[in-house]
This record gives C-alpha cells, sequence and structure tokens, in this order.
C-alpha cells in the first residue's frame, strides 16, 4: 500500500522536504504551518538524508506552492521530493504541430499556442484546482506577456504547466527569427 | 441521482449543493451563476445536456471555490465525508478537487456506508488521489489521458508529474501493456476510458472496444474535452446505460461534437458542448440501438 506508514494520523502526504540542519526543518514547519499547509516532522529515510535528521512530510502535489512560499519567507531546504519511486520531476516535453498552431505537453499538461502571433490558444490535460485558473488568465495572452505558471499556480499540474509554457516560449523565440 | 463534485476557480465561491441549470453559457446552482469553461463546470454542462437529452433530471452537483490552495477542497471531502449515505447518489463523479489520500480514503469510506454504493466515477486529480491512496479498485470508472494511464501504470507515482520517463514516453500503441500492468498492480478502476488519437475502453485489463472515428486531433489541445467526456459517461450511467456502453457513446459523441464543430486548436469547450444535441439526435439511437425520449418528439 502506497504511503501506509501515516495511515494512523490520517496524513498522507507523498512528498518529504529535505534539510541541512534542524533550525531550517523548524521554520519551515512554522512557515507551513502558518500559510495552512498539512504538515508533519519526520524522520527521512537514511538514503535520503542531506545532513539532517528532520525533514518535512508534505502534500507532493502541492509542491508549486510551497517552494514559492519559502522563497518568499526566506526558508532555505535542499529539495522535496517524492517518498516513494523517482525522485526527479518529469523533464521530457512533446510537440505538436497542427500547421498554424503548436501544442506542447509537459507531464499531464498541454500548452497550444498561434504560430504566428504567439497567442496562446488553449491550455488542456491535467486536473488540479489552479488549472481552470490559470486557463482563464492565460488564454488569448501573447507568450510574451503572460505570467508564468508557476507564479501563479499551486500544485504539480502548474509546475508541469510551466515547464510546457517555457518550452513554447523558447520555440516561438526561435520562430520569429 | 448523479452527484458531481470538484472545484470552482473563485476563493469566495461558497460550499454549494443543489441540482444544477444550464443556460448554454452558464451553470445555474443554488442562484449562483458559474462559467461554462475547462473542468468540473464543464464536465457539469456536458452532463446536463445528456441527462436533458435522455430525458433525465438534471445532476446535482457539490461545488467549492479553490485556486489550488486546498481549502475549498477539503471543504469538499469533509462534507461528503459526513453526508454521502444521507445524499445517497446513484453515480458519484469525484473531479477537480486537491488530491489528499488521507481525505480521499474517508470518501471512499463514506460511500461504502451508502445503504446502496454508488456508482463511483474518478477523473482528473480525483483518479490521482484514488490511486495514490490505493483505492483505485473501489472506483468503477476512471477516464485518463495517455500521460495519465501511463501514470496508473507507474505503481510508485502520486502524481503524473512524477511518472518514469520511458513510461511517458510510451504512445498510444502501449495502452494495453501500460492498462494490463495498472490493473495487475490494483491501479485501475473496474473500466478505464483511455481517451486519446484511439480512445480505449478497457475492462478488468482487457480491451473490449476502440474507438478511432471521426479522426479530430485538435480535440487534444481544447482544454476540457476530456471533462465532457466524463460528464457524458455519468448522464449515460445514471439513465441506466452499463458503463461499457456509456464509455463508448461518450467517446464517439465527443469526436463527433468536434467535427460538428469544426474544432481548431482555437475552439473553446462550450463550442463543443453546444453541438452534443444535434450529435445525439443524429447519431445516438442508431449508435446505441435504444431511442430514447428526444427521438419520438
Amino acid at each position: 500500500m502506497a504511503f501506509g506508514i501515516n495511515k494512523k494520523d490520517g496524513f498522507e502526504g507523498g512528498g518529504l522536504i529535505l534539510f541541512r540542519n534542524v533550525e531550517d526543518a523548524i521554520k519551515a514547519e512554522r512557515t507551513l504551518k502558518s500559510a495552512d499547509y498539512m504538515v508533519k516532522l519526520v524522520a527521512p529515510p537514511p538514503e535520503l538524508r542531506k545532513g539532517c535528521d528532520l525533514a518535512l512530510e508534505v502534500n507532493l502535489v502541492e509542491q508549486t506552492g510551497i517552494e514559492r512560499l519559502f522563497r518568499g519567507k526566506d526558508v532555505q531546504y535542499v529539495e522535496i521530493i517524492p517518498r516513494k519511486g523517482r525522485g526527479e520531476l518529469l523533464e521530457i516535453v512533446k510537440v505538436k504541430d497542427f500547421g498554424e498552431a503548436v501544442m506542447v505537453k509537459a507531464g499531464n499538461m498541454k500548452l497550444t499556442f498561434d504560430k504566428t502571433s504567439g497567442v496562446i490558444l488553449n491550455i488542456s490535460g491535467g486536473g488540479c484546482p489552479d488549472i481552470p485558473y490559470l486557463h482563464a488568465e492565460l488564454i488569448d495572452k501573447k507568450l510574451t506577456e503572460a505570467v508564468r505558471p508557476k507564479e501563479k499556480g499551486f500544485t504539480l499540474c502548474s509546475l508541469m504547466l510551466d515547464r510546457a509554457f517555457c518550452e513554447s516560449l523558447e520555440l516561438w523565440s526561435k520562430m520569429r527569427l | 441521482m448523479v452527484l458531481i463534485c470538484g472545484t470552482i476557480p473563485q476563493e469566495d465561491f461558497p460550499l454549494t449543493i443543489g441540482q444544477v441549470k444550464f443556460s448554454g453559457k452558464t451553470l445555474i446552482i443554488n442562484e449562483k451563476e458559474v462559467s461554462c469553461m475547462q473542468g468540473t463546470a464543464a464536465l457539469i454542462s456536458a452532463a446536463c445536456i445528456t441527462a436533458e437529452y435522455l430525458g433525465e433530471e438534471p445532476p446535482q452537483a457539490l461545488l467549492a471555490g479553490d485556486r489550488g490552495k486546498g481549502k475549498g477542497s477539503r471543504l469538499l471531502y469533509e462534507y461528503l465525508s459526513k453526508n454521502l449515505p444521507d445524499l445517497a447518489p446513484n453515480v458519484l463523479v469525484l473531479h477537480y478537487i486537491l488530491p489528499v489520500m488521507g481525505l480521499m480514503r474517508k470518501v471512499s469510506e463514506s460511500a461504502e456506508k451508502c445503504r446502496r454504493k454508488p456508482i463511483m466515477i474518478a477523473d482528473a486529480s480525483s483518479m490521482y488521489a484514488a490511486k495514490a491512496a490505493g483505492l483505485a479498485p473501489n472506483f468503477d470508472i476512471f477516464t485518463p489521458d495517455p500521460s495519465e494511464i501511463a501514470f496508473l501504470a507507474d505503481s510508485d507515482a502520486t502524481h503524473p508529474a512524477y511518472i518514469s520517463r520511458h513510461l511517458f514516453n510510451s504512445d498510444i500503441t502501449k495502452t494495453s501493456e501500460l492498462a494490463a500492468k495498472a490493473y495487475q498492480d490494483k491501479n485501475a478502476a473496474r473500466l478505464l476510458l483511455v481517451k486519446g488519437s484511439v480512445d480505449h475502453i478497457v475492462e478488468e485489463g482487457k480491451i473490449i472496444e476502440t474507438i478511432s472515428e471521426p479522426d479530430i486531433p485538435e480535440l487534444e489541445a481544447i482544454g476540457g474535452t476530456g471533462d465532457t467526456i466524463t460528464g457524458m459517461v455519468a448522464a449515460f450511467v445514471s439513465a441506466g446505460l452499463d458503463l461499457r456502453e456509456a464509455a463508448i457513446l461518450a467517446a464517439r459523441a465527443n469526436r463527433m461534437a468536434g467535427k460538428y464543430a469544426r474544432a481548431t486548436p482555437a475552439t473553446r469547450i462550450r463550442e463543443i458542448i453546444a453541438r452534443f444535441p444535434d450529435v445525439f439526435r443524429e447519431n445516438l439511437c442508431a449508435w446505441s440501438g435504444v431511442c430514447y425520449s428526444s427521438d419520438k418528439r
């Protein structure tokens, strides 16, 4: 059973935040709790320790919002990783050419833009609660003028959308040359 | 009764439950308006149109505002955990809700307490939560896209952002293997509707139907085209169709609506939804062999 170790207290986050020292871990816990994130101090598995005997278990899907919060509050941490499986975010992107438009896929998210104008035509895939909001924020805006999804979103879906957005921006820049 | 649960991207939208009316552009629930856009709103819109065509009562919706921070999602989990046995829906759809494994487990336990357990459908982030919490076999239908069937096949992954690279690279021709792996590891619902360039209906690990016509590649780019499939499936199942037929009809109708709308990558989901009545009127009777009240008018 995945993430069964925390079943008793009802919190199963699936993600770990690793730290270099205890002070950073305590500050991070306080910061997350004050922002209403579910969080729990845990001992990291020995193979994952980065110098500190404490880690925080968090809801992995909330990684994007947590990282932005830590940047804003100057919280130091090593990395956020899944408790199980691959420790790395999916980097690979796929591109589909519709003729007048291009669709870029990153993980479960897809962004489509107009080749001539660079305007974002559509966003599809995913399913986290921040995606409909980002959809409304980004559609009909030029790639060069739109806000980056990871600056407005909170979830891993928005992080994947950010990957697709950055790749789209790069493709669009090359098309203009 | 179909109960559709999900979030609306307005932080100030309160927890709301009630029967939904669809005006063509907006949804109205307890006198509150919700725009027909990608996400749970698109799912509900498709379910409303389908139910109306079939002569069924409109779906009930349980909604809360949430832009990703999770506050509205937690309200939904709590409400369902407490009230599901009294609500007693015959079909329960869980959709855009922040995945929280422990809370999803409570909802699943609450569903088991219903006098008659509802037909359980999960899509989007609710499917992620159900799979990650080890609850997939408790569900009747999942509606993954190609990246999500790869996620279901990766037993360690809690989100599609962390699936193995080789699984993400799998194309639609690998659906059979990915689905078999998902079933083997108990990470699949009883029936999977895998949405893609070819739609696959998978039951207990075996592909029982594929749908590839009409071929409208642009549908993949349009936000909400997966949501509409799930909404139609829910309405068909609630009307009494079996899971398999409901999934096949929904996949076919979605493609045909794309054709009728002359879909382009810039098409909006409301333009696709607007075509469903014509699609049903002109095709459903022939496709299903069952002609509904609207056909007779």
